[in-house]
């Protein structure tokens, strides 16, 4: 008969050979899809992307915005490099069993601290993993709604079994002194105490079967990797290797197919998109951050992520797709959904970035002209007219007629400042006496400014995002022109979103110019001493990040000490910064109609966060969308008297006493 | 079968109107011209008859400012001939010249059925449609909101106030005068206009001289003049109905 220890060198062989076997044809099939894709720009900025590696990978920087749980996968990623080496270890023993019975890896294998830090590893694995089911099991936060439970247990399982195993084998090979660094092994040594009475022979047996389970459950997971949520071990590396690095302000242009616009079939994607519907760990963190999903559209960017994933698969085994992606695999409700205010791409560990994607499939709806009634009329509007108001273009420099002296036309003076002013600012009328007061700030100022009066058209961020990228084109040509035949050097804006797309994708029309928006330049004026204030306001109040300011181009500080500078005193709601709630007109949002499974709306839970805070009298914003969006909230959610929405150059007017006739208490 | 849509471009009620010098008709120079919107309507419901059982659609409109856009937007949405009209379309020019003009390159088409707005804001002498089936010697049917086609006969639905449907059979060729589409116009990618300016042509056709006889002739327009101001009457539901009594009674209607 064969001794032990050859069978088990074979056995090992085997189970390895096998094991890997499923492993790489599991991720080949899974995979297969990536190849159908179309190509993707060839990607650059090799030092940035190697950086990512460090502090995304490595330092899992981004998952410690949740904090419990992203301490507890710092411990397991780091554990899992650490110990990958005992895996190693386990595995070369196990097939060298019968020629080299002693084996150990060399050099590392006897280096006592290493074998500590392993063996520390394994008692913070098992801690974070116990966390992890406490987590699932019992918090069970909303935000795990709709992930695939049991896989993700199983290989929690998996992972525990693994340490446990692991610490039994060492344990009892202490206890028979047969490891030469066990005082390097603390946690091992306790477990092992635990079979100390029991006789060598036994001991020996219960080893070799924790071998046998350790050596298991590693094969198996490994051939699980593909299947799931977890392959994103294998797939994470390169989805941040190669994330996307371009501003992310600026969105690809729409892809086209012998006469389609935007995406209609899942190998329409780029296969570097399609890598991310792979690496997708079902974590719900996007989804926690969603408005629309909170509001209760039918929208959960995660979800999103696991039906183009689940469609994918079925598209490419199947030889002929049944199932539509539009329709079938993503209801076109929830692409309408969407405000693509970032919220998820900013929050996902992973940087899986949706809203390229969920653009492309509603660029496609557009174009076959399915789109709900009133934004067709909108965008039928802003075809005619160039603005989202159905109102002439004659009318919009009629907010300017009571200003003296005069605006200055930037079509025929040099001006220092080229203001692009934006719909909202220019037609709306509960925005007109603001912009008014801009002026006046700005004249106040000495700023030496013009406007393009009516040459000036909508500058087409939310109508890219909506999907019509004809109508946006058409529109930053047509504001292109104005402005090239205009003298100046910076451009100011009121609206973060005309500031988004005049800043990040103007460029392609050749307009090179500083893009500052209104708070950068208050910023400034102040910090130079040109804005000075006589009055110090002495207010308490909020500030809402609009999502084209913050999240899309970073401006967070700048209106901060504005507020401050005024004498205010600002204190933060729970949802700011990066984290600041959408108030929900985003990405064309504002044209569409109301879904009726809408819950509560965005702006309405943003004025609720604002007016619970206490001793807070006003909430102070820098977007015409969220100004008007936040009024009529506050109407709706019936918190008048409780709290103000003021645009912060209302603020900022006040602090100046600039003249009163034109203006007009706004609640 | 053969489709005619025909379409006027009437002022944008976006901006504001204005009289010219002589008072006889609006000042031409400050307006911008949009399609009539119940002409849309009978270009959909060209195109949906279309889809529906296949056509040949072609799109008639005048050539003034914007008809190019309407043209190639028809295209865009599955019209197959694009014509302009060249001809005296300004100032004077009213539906019975134009309906005299048209009617040789509406011969020639040999349409079944020939669709137009029910009416337009610029109709002073009566709607485009009745005078086109004269010139045309065929039968008309105003106001109409679905059409169905069954060899040779049309089935079109008619609205009439107080809920009342009619359904009338026609037989071809005919005019309809539509008042709205089976489905509202549909949205049209800037992207597909364009790309019907590089793909399809506008066929001209000159039209004789315009014959206004027939028409109307405008002594004076004028913008709503403010009248005397109205009463608000005030007061319980019996207040107010007594003081309206008096009223009619004083007034002389009761
Ligand atoms: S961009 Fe905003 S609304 Fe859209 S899916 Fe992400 S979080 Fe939700
Ligand atoms: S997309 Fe990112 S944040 Fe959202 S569930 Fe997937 S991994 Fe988590």
């Amino acid at each position: 008969m064969m001794p032990y220890d050859a069978v088990k060198s074979i056995l090992v062989l085997i189970a390895l050979l096998a094991s890997f076997g499923v492993f790489g044809w599991r991720c080949y099939l899974a995979l297969q899809g990536l190849r159908r894709g179309q190509s993707t720009p060839a990607f650059g900025g090799w030092g940035e992307r190697i950086k990512g590696l460090i502090v995304y990978v490595a330092a899992q920087l981004r998952l410690f915005r949740f904090k419990a749980p992203g301490i507890a996968h710092f411990f397991v990623f780091w554990g899992f490099l650490t110990l990958s080496l005992t895996i190693l270890q386990a595995i070369l023993e196990g097939l060298l069993a019968y020629t080299n019975p002693h084996f150990v890896l060399p050099l590392i294998g006897n280096f006592g601290p290493l074998a500590l830090l392993q063996d520390l590893f394994i008692l913070c694995v098992a801690l974070a993993i116990l966390y992890d089911l406490y987590l699932r099991l019992i918090v069970n936060p909303e935000r795990y709604k709709g992930s695939h439970k049991s896989q993700g247990l199983m290989v929690l399982m998996f992972i525990f079994t693994i340490m446990l195993t692991l610490a039994v084998t060492n344990g009892i090979r202490i206890n028979l002194n047969d490891d030469l660094l066990q005082r390097y092994r603390p946690v091992s040594t306790l477990i092992g105490g635990l079979f100390a009475g029991l006789n060598p022979a036994t001991q020996t047996i219960i080893e070799e079967t924790a071998y046998w389970i350790h050596l298991g459950v590693v094969l198996l997971f490994l051939t699980e990797l593909p299947e799931g949520k977890h392959f994103h071990i294998v797939t994470s590396i390169p989805a941040i290797l190669l994330r996307n690095l371009e501003p992310r302000g600026r969105l690809p242009a729409a892809p086209e197919f012998e006469g389609q616009v935007g995406v209609k079939q899942v190998e329409q994607f780029r296969w570097r998109q399609m890598l991310d519907f792979y690496t997708c760990t079902e974590c719900g963190r996007c989804q926690d951050m969603c408005p629309a999903f909170a509001s209760g559209e039918p929208l959960s960017p995660k979800l999103l992520m696991m039906s183009l994933r689940d469609h994918l698969k079925d598209y490419s085994s199947a030889s002929l797709p049944t199932r539509s992606l539009i329709g079938d695999a993503v209801a076109p409700s929830t692409l309408w959904a969407c405000t693509t205010c970032y919220a998820c791409d900013q929050e996902c560990p992973l940087f899986i970035e949706r809203i390229p994607l969920i653009v492309d499939m509603r660029r496609y709806l557009v174009n076959e002209g399915e789109v709900d009634a009133l934004l067709q009329k909108t965008l039928a509007n802003l075809g005619r007219y160039g603005n989202s108001f159905g109102q002439s273009e004659r009318m919009r420099a009629k907010w300017t007629q009571p200003i003296q002296p005069v605006i200055k036309d930037a079509r025929k003076e040099a001006v220092e400042y080229l203001w692009f002013v934006g719909d909202y600012a220019s037609y709306h009328v509960m925005f007109s006496d603001i912009t008014r007061k801009t002026a006046q700030v700005f004249q106040k100022a000495d700023l030496d400014f013009g406007i393009l009066y009516d040459a000036e058209r909508n500058a087409g961020n939310d109508i890219r995002r909506v999907g019509e990228e004809g109508l946006f084109e058409s529109l930053a040509e047509k504001n292109s022109a104005a402005m090239d035949k205009c003298k100046y050097n910076t451009i100011i804006t009121t609206d973060p979103h005309t500031y988004n797309t005049l800043k990040n994708e103007y460029p392609a029309n050749g307009n090179h110019h500083a893009v500052l928006h209104y708070t950068e330049l208050l910023d400034q004026l102040i910090a130079s001493g040109k804005l000075q204030f006589n009055k110090k306001l002495g207010y308490k109040v909020t500030y809402h990040d609009p999502c084209y300011l913050g999240r899309y181009n970073g401006i967070y500080d700048a209106p901060r000490r504005v507020i401050r500078a005024l004498g205010c005193e600002l204190i933060e709601m729970p949802r700011h910064g990066d984290r600041a709630f959408c108030c929900g007109a985003g990405g064309g949002k504002i044209w569409m109609e109301e879904q009726p499974e809408v819950k509560e709306r965005p702006a309405e839970s943003r004025v609720r966060e604002a007016a619970g805070m206490s001793g807070i009298s006003t909430l102070v914003t820098t977007c015409p969308k969220d100004l008007v969006m936040f009024r009529d909230a506050v109407k709706t959610a019936g918190l008048e008297g409780k709290i103000v929405v003021k645009d912060l150059i209302e603020l900022v007017s006040e602090a100046l006493e600039l003249c009163k006739e034109t203006v007009r208490e706004q609640m | 079968m053969n489709i005619v849509a025909l379409f006027k471009l009437v002022p944008d009620l976006v901006e504001e109107l204005e009289i010219d010098g002589n008072g006889t008709a609006l000042n031409m120079d400050f307006l911008r011209l949009i399609i009539n919107e119940f002409d849309d309507h009978a270009i959909e419901q060209a195109i949906l008859l279309k889809e529906r059982g296949g056509a040949q659609v072609s799109i008639l409109g005048p050539d003034i400012e914007g008809v190019e856009d309407v043209l190639y937007t028809a295209a865009s949405k599955g019209a197959d001939r694009l014509i302009k009209l060249t001809g005296d379309f300004q100032g004077k020019a009213n539906n019975h010249a134009m309906a005299r003009a048209v009617t040789s390159a509406l011969k020639e088409l040999q349409p079944d059925l020939i669709l137009t707005g029910v009416q337009a804001n610029t109709d002073l002498d009566g709607s485009l449609g009745p005078l086109l089936a004269e010139y045309l010697d065929m039968p008309y049917v105003g106001y109409v909101s679905g059409v169905k086609v069954a060899d040779g006969k049309v089935i079109t639905r008619k609205e009439y106030p107080g809920g009342l449907v009619a359904e009338m059979e026609i037989k071809l060729p005919a005019v309809l005068g539509i008042q709205a589409a089976e489905q509202p116009p549909r949205y049209i990618a800037v992207a597909k206009v364009r790309q019907a300016m590089k793909t399809a042509t506008i066929e001209v056709r000159t039209l004789a001289e315009s014959d206004l006889s027939g028409g109307s002739t405008i002594r004076r327009m004028f913008k709503p003049e403010a009248g005397t101001r109205a009463e608000m009457i005030e007061g319980s539901a019996e207040e107010v109905t007594t003081r309206l009594l008096d009223i009619f009674k004083e007034i002389g209607v009761l």
